[in-house]
């Protein structure tokens, strides 16, 4: 709860009763007052359901919507598997599912969305291209594997369409690019290219993402770096491709190159805190968590580029009539800048920038999107202090991120196979 | 009072190799516990591994206040009801089974073998087979409902199988004693096996406590819109985790030891009184 | 009760012979106790709903194909042909010959950690059962000293997760105390991420498992035979092997099926403490319910299933806990 960490006791304590009541009271009171410039339903309605992970399933994020458009939102979060497996096989349980593209692959020929219509979508206009055209700026690289463009675009019925269309998959949101994380203290030298992930000067301090699909291509990058092979689409790989990497993989893993594979968030974190590793596949917001707990980490920018991903807001098939506004309304919420300023503040970036903007301080702005300095002492999205005075963003600016995206995170249609070798290189 | 025999010593040597055997073990047993007692102490710019960045109570407090993500008083309430409710169902469905497999019964031994399925079935496929068929039926899943379901799926093999344990060469004559005097059933089970069974009935539903508190897999697509405590965890987990984490555990533990400890004192009363 | 006094003669005082004793023993074999029919039916009825249909439409799964589109209702052995099969298992110039898919070796190290880890629960755990059972006198304190080891348990399995690396980690309590005490001068690694740390971390959270039922078997061992052994000049060796040995067996039985299938089954740990570094039969079926591939995943759960019931058969040849009743 943003109870500022000052305030007196009693206030804590009072509050922490049931925040989802406090929500609702709040939601009911806002539209009551009709407090913002959202279209207000004047009665309290009943409650829309969101699942996502605890990346975008925050109570700030949930209570501040439900309190601008005067419905209750009960999120829930949830691991990345349950995520996944609600989405696709209960989608009567959720209006909203705030999910990723690259699942896109398994949701979209299922069926278990609706189509999203651009024109109820207030700020359509103002998402940028990134998702559209995917090219942030233009000159941009796409990427390999599911970039967000090649999964947005449907027709009425929700299926796939070539190009650009009136009807889009879902909501592009939040989204980064991942790389390396490393400790400079222990590489000893500065991390430029996914080639060091195979460097033997790391030889058993290194690790890397557990989770098949995202971990294959991070290694896919190095081993393209080392120059060793060079991959058609990284994120579609053959079955030959599969092979070759994989080998490599059980090689490296033979001469006990690697001290963990991990799976979640926090793992990657304490990993690198409690001093196991010096190099690993990293998300950029873990790098920062590294820092603030006062162990040098840097996120780096390797020269062949990231991996990145994309977040979305999907809206269940199953989901009608005024519930269906209600998603609508949500969805656009998401778009109006509250929460990509909220987002920022935790490193990632949100697909209607021009309006995040209009929520972030300048000093935020610069540091977060710009790739400044940090003028002053900068806060995460709860107010405690996160970024020292004078810090600079490893990777610069958002342009500079999202103009070379190397490849987005993706299902293969090799995946089957991808999985069943990953297996064999985890049991060698 | 007796001498000091050489027998006597010879007991007191054995007594006490095995306490302290008993000490190194609980030791062992706690081990990662201890390193969660001292980092939910940690001050607040640390994290959930050393090195100790401070020491505070920030994160006892944090405990208080509502989480970020998920709602982790809500979300620890469910658990507890559940767990409860596996609780009592558990131990009245172990012990039941059991005394009917006192008895030779027609189809006993499917019974038997479906019962230890539930131990065998892996947890995410039993959600998903339960998951999929409720959805065909129009049926919303609930933690107080689907979930309790396949919780109780889960802890009643091991509760049966400790009754089994108990009824193992259970000496039935005290019972027959009774009905030879003209007990009913009722009496017979209330006065003569349910005294002699209860520790086993406690056992078998602390087993289905503590399975379904813990349980997980078996929960993710069967708890509905509100998550029980290991799944708002694991989605914590999608987090920064916090020392948060910690305290919680640490007083969990707290919590564990004072509820042994009442329960000691309610037994020595109950024990004196009905000497 | 009015009723039933008209056909038997009750009252525990005025208690008289029946008319017809050996009529009376043969009836009250089937009359006596709770009607079997009653006692079963609750739990039968949700072991039906809640596990059997669920899990005929598991095994209905495993037949299906898997399309983009969803899952497909058909007859198809493809995933079990998948499950088996590995390519070049016939073929004498690849370096699979005769070689078992990934699978079956996966599923082959996760019953070999899994023996393992069961007997050195059995070593660890059997003597605090017997200490609890035959050390501790009075019920009270076996209780409490039992439940104390039940407390790691109430503390959730992911929160305890989240400990192991701070406990053994390079710059872990144990490490910090080994270099405290001068005993190494740089931190031992092979304490996390190794197959050691994997080990010891199963049985440090499955071997209370084995020892109630341990205890419980123990706990009805009359002492009174002990002592009159003893007395009979009976090494305590001798009175192991021929008293308590046999006695304890049903729960050593019921035990090891409770350790058994707990790591058959076991995903996590392996995750936390091994790093990720070997892949269980769980992992797997989670790797393939993670990519939404649910007949394969049902496969592998079956084929995990099997080699559980091949395990707890055996368990019970050796001791039937059933018979022993």
């Amino acid at each position: 709860m943003t109870v500022k960490n000052g305030n007196s006791k009693s206030g804590g304590a009072s509050l922490r009763m049931s925040r989802r009541r406090f929500m609702g009271t709040a939601a009911t009171v806002a539209a009551a007052g009709g407090i913002t410039g959202f279209p207000n339903i004047v009665q309290a309605a009943d409650p829309i359901r969101t699942i996502g992970l605890g990346v975008s399933i925050i109570n700030e994020i949930q209570g501040k919507a439900a309190k601008d458009v005067g419905f209750k939102i009960r999120g829930q979060a949830l691991g990345y598997g349950a995520l996944f497996g609600k989405t696709l096989n209960q989608n009567d349980q959720y209006e909203v599912s705030e999910c990723y593209f690259d699942m896109f692959d398994v949701m979209i020929p299922s069926g278990v969305f609706q189509a999203i219509d651009t024109h109820r979508i207030k700020d359509w206009d103002k998402v940028s291209n990134l998702t559209k055209t995917g090219m942030l700026t233009p000159g941009s690289s796409v990427g390999q594997g599911d970039a967000p463009v090649r999964q947005i675009w449907v027709d009425k019925d929700g299926k796939r369409t070539d190009g650009p269309s009136r009807y889009i998959s879902a909501v592009p949101g939040w989204h980064n690019a991942d790389s390396l994380g490393y400790n400079p203290e222990d590489t000893g030298r500065p991390i430029e290219s996914w080639a060091e992930l195979f460097s033997s000067d790391f030889r058993g301090r290194v690790a890397l993402l557990n989770v098949p699909q995202i971990g294959a291509m991070d290694a896919a990058m190095g081993v393209e770096a080392l120059g060793l092979i060079k991959f058609g689409d990284k994120g579609n790989m053959t079955r030959k491709e599969i092979d070759f990497l994989v080998d490599f993989l059980i090689k490296k893993k033979k001469e006990g190159h690697f001290r963990a594979f991990w799976e979640t968030f926090g793992q990657s974190v304490n990993l690198m805190v409690s001093g196991e590793v010096a190099l690993q596949s990293m998300w950029s917001p873990a790098v920062t968590a590294v820092k603030a707990e006062g162990v040098p980490c840097i996120y780096a920018s390797p020269k062949e580029g990231m991996r990145g991903w994309h977040g979305a807001l999907a809206i269940s098939k199953k989901v009608t009539g005024k519930k269906l506004d209600q998603a609508y309304e949500y969805l656009n919420w998401w778009l109006d800048g509250w929460a990509g300023a909220f987002v920022a503040r935790q490193g990632y970036y949100m697909s209607t920038p021009a309006n995040t903007k209009k929520h972030l301080p300048a000093d935020e702005w610069d540091f977060w999107y710009e790739g400044k300095a940090a003028a002053k002492e900068l806060p995460d999205p709860f107010g405690s202090p996160l970024v020292n005075k004078g810090e600079v963003r490893d990777g610069g600016s958002y342009e500079q991120r999202f103009k070379k995206i190397a490849v987005w995170n993706s299902v293969m249609s090799e995946n089957d196979y991808l999985v069943k070798r990953w297996t064999e290189f985890l049991t060698a | 009072m007796a001498r000091w025999t050489p027998e006597r010593w010879r007991k007191l040597r054995v007594k006490t190799g095995f306490s302290i055997y008993y000490v190194i073990f609980l030791a062992f047993i706690y081990g990662p516990m201890f390193a969660m007692f001292i980092l939910s102490f940690q001050g607040r710019r640390g994290g959930t591994s050393f090195p100790m960045r401070g020491w505070s109570l920030y994160w006892w407090n944090k405990l208080l206040e509502p989480s970020t993500v998920g709602d982790m008083q809500g979300a620890l309430g469910r658990s507890l009801i559940l767990a409860l409710m596996v609780m009592v169902i558990t131990a009245l469905f172990s012990t039941m089974l059991a005394m009917a497999f006192r008895k030779a019964f027609r189809f006993s031994n499917v019974l038997f073998y479906t019962v230890l399925t539930g131990l065998m079935v892996p947890g995410v496929l039993l959600s998903l087979g339960m998951a999929i068929l409720m959805r065909q039926l129009g049926l919303s899943p609930a933690w107080y409902s689907s979930g309790l379901a396949v919780h109780v799926i889960w802890a009643l093999p091991f509760g049966y199988l400790v009754m089994m344990a108990v009824f193992n060469r259970f000496d039935a004559r005290l019972e027959e004693a009774a009905r030879d005097m003209g007990a009913d059933e009722w009496t017979v089970f209330k006065e003569i096996t349910l005294p002699l069974i209860t520790p086993g009935v406690v056992a078998a539903g602390l087993f289905g406590f503590t399975l379904s508190y813990d349980e997980f897999a078996r929960t993710t697509l069967l708890a509905g819109a509100d998550n029980t405590l290991p799944l708002d965890i694991n989605a914590s987990m999608t987090q920064r985790i916090r020392p948060t984490l910690f305290a919680l555990g640490t007083a969990s533990t707290i919590f564990s030891l004072l509820m042994i400890s009442v329960f000691l004192g309610i037994y020595t009363i109950l024990y004196r009184r009905s000497r | 009760m009015s009723n039933a006094s008209e056909h038997h003669h009750t009252g525990l005082i005025g208690s008289q012979p029946r008319p017809d004793g050996s009529a009376r023993s043969k009836i009250s074999y089937a009359e006596e106790g709770f009607a079997t029919a009653w006692l079963i039916a609750p739990a039968s009825l949700w072991l039906i709903l809640f596990l059997v249909i669920p899990l005929v439409s598991i095994v209905v799964f495993s037949f299906w194909e898997n399309t983009p589109q969803g899952l497909n209702p058909a007859f198809s052995l493809e995933f079990y042909g998948e499950y088996f099969y590995t390519k070049g298992f016939f073929d004498p110039d690849s370096d699979r010959f005769l070689l078992p898919s990934v699978f079956i070796r996966t599923l082959g190290s996760t019953v070999y950690f899994t023996l393992v880890t069961m007997l050195l629960c059995l070593i660890v755990g059997y003597p605090i059962a017997y200490f609890l059972a035959m050390q501790v006198q009075a019920f009270k304190w076996q209780l409490a000293l039992f439940l104390l080891c039940m407390v790691p348990f109430w503390t959730s399995y992911l929160i305890r997760a989240v400990a192991w690396l701070p406990m053994l980690g390079r710059r872990g309590l144990i490490n910090q105390a080994l270099l405290g005490m001068g005993i190494v001068d740089k931190p031992v690694s092979f304490l996390f991420y190794s197959e050691f740390g994997y080990t010891m971390a199963l049985v440090q959270i499955y071997v209370v498992l084995g020892i109630g039922p341990i205890f419980f078997s123990l706990a009805k061992i009359n002492k009174d035979i002990l002592e009159a052994a003893t007395d009979m000049g009976a090494t305590p060796f001798q009175i192991f092997r021929e008293i308590i040995g046999p006695m304890s067996l049903p729960g050593v039985a019921i035990g090891m099926i409770f350790i058994f299938v707990m790591i058959m089954g076991e995903f996590a740990t392996a995750v936390v403490v091994y790093g990720g570094k070997t892949s269980t039969a769980g992992t797997v079926i989670l790797n393939y319910y993670g990519i939404a591939n649910y007949p394969f995943a049902a496969v592998n759960a079956l084929m995990l299933m099997l080699a559980m019931v091949i395990g707890i058969i055996v368990i019970l040849r050796v001791v039937d806990i059933r018979k022993e009743l």
